[in-house]
């Protein structure tokens, strides 16, 4: 129940998300390098992005999970395959934070 | 008209295979079951279950060009040729069309699909206002013919683990009665990742049940008393 939960509000946080990027993206110039990180210097949009990442992280775990709970019926390789998933997903949670921490912190 | 039927003894036969069967006397309005009954006529070796002939028992459910359905309400003019026949996908084939509905059953049988009441049994009938009666149409119809379950390819995958469209729409029947008073135990029962929650709303269920019920509507209301439950 949690996961399906978890799947529930992490996609409706991302469909917000994504359709305010549209937005924005279609009624904004494009911007240059400076913009860029002004823009997501920003204490709002850098909260946001990080509740993004967060939520496509999230939501990536548990639809990956879910499809390997289907189709891959051997405990031992789901568990394998799982474990490859968990780590690549954390490896671009830490890559995104690191960027994140980053550009806010200059 | 011409039929192409699955055909498998495991008693001679090492593998299943098509039969073709022609069929000439074709009457106006004739149904799928009838048309079997014909060829039953020609190749008494040929097995299928069948019973009430009008879509109420659900025993002739088969997977017809592709498509779960009852042979009985299958009007021939709607099928084309040859119509290819199979047992229902995902069972254990017992013979020709006969397959084990064993597990459907087992998992029927674990919804607990009675009423469960904790109060002292009243002195009268148990009462119900039609407004709380309106909320089990469209869940009471359903005859466990199984079209819905082995059309589901979460069933497919997880047969012993997931619980399936039909069992879940009668769990929600219990559900949504008035007069039951086991939701609580009813919805622990359906926690984990499996039982329930192997549904991805893929809607096979809706799309072939052959009383136009809706189980995906009904998993889904399931899932709305547990986030409510847990609030």
């Amino acid at each position: 129940m949690r996961a399906w939960l978890i799947q529930r509000l992490s996609a409706v946080y991302l469909s917000l998300f994504l359709l305010y990027v549209l937005f924005w993206w279609l009624t904004t110039d494009r911007l240059s390098y400076t913009e860029w990180r002004q823009l997501i210097g920003q204490p709002f949009m850098a909260v946001a992005l990080g509740l993004f990442f967060s939520a496509l992280l999230v939501h990536a775990w548990v639809g990956m999970r879910d499809v390997l709970v289907d189709y891959i019926p051997h405990i031992g390789l789901r568990f394998f395959i799982l474990i490859g998933v968990a780590l690549f997903l954390l490896a671009l949670g830490i890559w995104a934070a690191l960027i994140l921490v980053a550009v806010v912190m200059i | 008209m011409r039929f192409r039927i699955y055909r498998y003894n495991p008693e001679t036969d090492q593998k299943p295979h098509m039969q073709e069967y022609v069929l000439e006397e074709i009457q106006p309005g004739m149904m799928l079951r009838d048309a079997l009954l014909k060829l039953k006529e020609q190749d008494e070796t040929l097995v299928f279950r069948h019973s009430c002939g009008e879509g109420v028992c659900g025993s002739d459910a088969m997977n017809i060009n592709g498509r779960n359905g009852l042979a009985c309400i299958t009007p021939l003019e709607s099928l084309k040729t040859p119509v290819e026949i199979r047992p229902v996908p995902g069972m254990p084939v017992i013979r020709d069309l006969v397959v084990d509905m064993g597990q459907f059953y087992h998992h029927y049988r674990a919804i607990k699909p009675y009423l469960i009441v904790h109060d002292p049994e009243p002195e009268v009938e148990y009462r119900q206002s039609p407004e709380e009666r309106e909320k089990l149409d469209g869940l009471y119809e359903c005859i466990l013919c199984g079209c819905c379950s082995t059309s589901c390819p979460s069933f497919w995958w997880n047969p012993d683990k997931f619980r399936g469209p039909a069992a879940l729409l009668q769990a929600y029947r219990f559900l949504a009665d008035s007069r039951d008073q086991a939701t609580a135990q009813r919805l622990e029962e359906l926690e984990g990742p499996y039982r329930l929650f192997r549904c991805h709303t893929i809607m096979n269920c809706v799309n072939v049940c052959p009383k136009g019920l809706n189980p995906t509507a009904a998993i889904n209301n399931i899932k709305k008393l547990m986030v409510k439950d847990m609030v």
